[in-house]
């Protein structure tokens, strides 16, 4: 008996404390930022934030710039999101979020993303040099593409 | 001079010698679209006979009108863009455009217009493709009367019906478009018509609007949609005689409005919608002899949104007339009917004698704090509910009708 009450007790702990993202549902969730239906995989980002609320966004734009507007969770207004962690989409994927922080981007050439923003990510530098030169982008760091936005 | 208008009169004949026509099908000696493709050249008719052809992706590069008979089926079998246009005054008629490729990385379309002028699009039957009809870099189109219908299901990715991309002066005229992302979507599209159109349960918006200044769509049905209809980041757009109805949803909305300004909405009917009209960052909008039906929430406007006049519209039968998040009110409101006004009107000019507040306590209570919902047509809420109306202390007090009529208006 104690052996089972371990682990549900275990998986209900577990539960609780999933630190990865959540999937964006598409076609039904909305944009926290520019409030448009997301519905290209290829482009979503998601912000979750220390207190571990999660805004979804259909463009990496939005994101940041949800980031930097600020929001009703920080007390003075217009100061930067306390964000637990940024994640965002694999472009060579269909759907799958990754941590921001460590993906290789492209912006520019012939990508053009929902909001115009046109930032893809990947997960790896092969596949960044690749549609670098398929799409006639400029590659960026996460540092980059976070800064060139205001 | 009777010797110069003969010379212009078999000039006018020699030209119209030139100008072949060219009959494509089982029973004519040429078989193949392309083949026709090849022999035209400028100037000439391609007639295609019914029948099934499954040429891969078929380019028109030169300018010629290409006119299906009986409704010819080309089929993409998935793969390939059907119909590739690449060159000006160009008429593709009267085809059955089937199932394009499925790619997430280009586009693939049903009929796709290169950076091209005067092309016209008519009477097409376009089933299952990615993308319907794409125009891209193009002026001076038109997109007429075709019929376009994919099976979108909600976790998939499916391009729009007609998707229009840094194109001026287009005339959308009287489509039928089903089960696509957006039904139309207009991006840095400026000075174009969009009417009669009936874009109906699209998985995202029935019509979408990024960037596009200058436009009007007139005398559409938006039915069933996704979330309705978006109009966002523009300015200077006609909104009028178009039907809104039965979006249902969370974040569904009958027109979404996201930093506009400028605009005009004139005589619309917005009908069981979870909101009628949303809007944010809105400015200088004039919202004129509209009906609100039956809908969650007429409209929410909220409080980043300045100088709109709403006037003369029927709110009847929905569940709140108006919801605003914050207590700043920088709108008019005049002379509008509200089915829940009680006031009277002695003098009978058909004014209400006493302002009416369209915002109710509960309105505001859920905007904070949705889950409050809960206690909707409780015994205390009405309560509450009744006393802010006749003392203002949440709501804010010139949030209000002054001129409320006492009939619906004939609409």
């Amino acid at each position: 008996m104690g052996k089972y009450l371990f682990f549900v007790m275990a998986l209900l702990l577990s539960a609780c404390g999933s630190n990865g993202p959540e999937e964006i549902k598409l076609n039904s969730d909305h944009c926290d930022f520019c409030k448009m239906t997301i519905s290209n995989g290829k482009f979503g980002a998601e912000l979750i934030t220390q207190k571990g609320r999660v805004y979804k966004f259909d463009d990496l734009l939005c994101m940041i710039s949800y980031a930097k507007g600020g929001n009703t969770e920080v007390p003075n207004g217009n100061t930067a999101v306390h964000y637990k962690a940024h994640y965002v989409a694999d472009y060579t994927k269909e759907n799958k979020l990754v941590p921001a922080e460590k993906c290789f981007y492209i912006k520019g050439g012939t990508i053009k993303s929902p909001m115009g923003g046109n930032f893809a990510a990947f997960t790896n530098n092969k596949e960044q040099n690749e549609f670098q030169q398929k799409y006639n982008a400029v590659p960026m760091t996460w540092s980059e593409v976070y800064s060139s936005i205001k | 001079m009777r010797k110069l208008l003969s010379i212009l009169f078999l000039s006018g004949f020699i030209c119209l010698g030139n100008a072949k026509v060219i009959t494509v099908g089982k029973n004519s000696a040429i078989k193949k679209i392309k083949k026709a493709l090849e022999l035209a050249s400028d100037g000439d008719t391609i007639i295609v006979d019914g029948g099934y052809y499954s040429e891969g992706n078929i380019r028109i590069d030169k300018k010629v009108t290409f006119i299906g008979k009986n409704y010819p089926v080309l089929d993409g079998k998935h793969k390939v863009e059907v119909l590739s246009v690449n060159a000006d005054y160009v008429t593709v008629k009267g085809f059955k455009i089937i199932n394009s490729g499925h790619a997430s990385l280009e586009d693939p379309c049903g009929i796709k217009v290169y950076d091209q002028k005067n092309v016209v699009i008519e009477n097409n039957i376009l089933d299952n493709n990615f993308f319907g009809i794409y125009l891209q870099n193009s002026t001076n189109c038109i997109i007429r009367n075709n019929n376009l219908r994919a099976y979108g299901k909600g976790e998939q990715l499916i391009g729009n019906g007609i998707h229009c991309w840094k194109s001026n002066n287009l005339k959308i005229i009287g489509n039928k478009i089903m089960g696509h992302r957006d039904g139309i979507y207009f991006e840095f599209v400026t000075e174009s018509l969009i009417q009669k159109n009936i874009s109906n349960n699209n998985i995202r918006y029935g019509l979408h609007f990024m960037f596009s200044n200058d436009d009007s769509y007139v005398g559409n049905v938006f039915k069933g949609n996704g979330a309705g209809v978006a109009v966002m980041f523009t300015r200077n757009v006609k909104m009028i005689n178009n039907h809104f109805e039965q979006n249902w949803g969370d974040s569904a909305y009958g027109l979404l409005l996201k930093e506009i300004s400028d605009s005009y909405i004139f005589k619309n009917t917005f009908s069981k919608n979870t909101s009628g009209i949303y809007m944010e960052g809105t400015s200088r909008i004039k919202v004129e002899k509209n009906v609100f039906s039956a809908n969650g929430w007429g409209m929410k406007i909220q409080a980043s949104c300045m100088d709109n006049v709403i006037t003369q519209n029927n709110f009847l039968g929905n569940t709140f007339d108006i919801s605003t998040n914050g207590s700043l009110v920088l709108n008019t409101f005049n002379s509008n009917y509200w089915d829940k006004y009680e006031g009277y009107d002695l003098n009978r000019d058909n004014v209400g004698d006493v302002p009416y507040h369209p915002l109710s306590l509960f309105a505001v209570l859920t905007e904070n704090t949705p889950s409050a919902m809960l206690l909707f047509r409780s015994f205390m809420i009405t309560l509450l509910d009744k006393s802010e109306k006749v003392l203002p202390s949440i709501t804010p007090e010139n949030f209000v009708d002054k001129t409320p009529l006492m009939h619906a208006l004939p609409l």
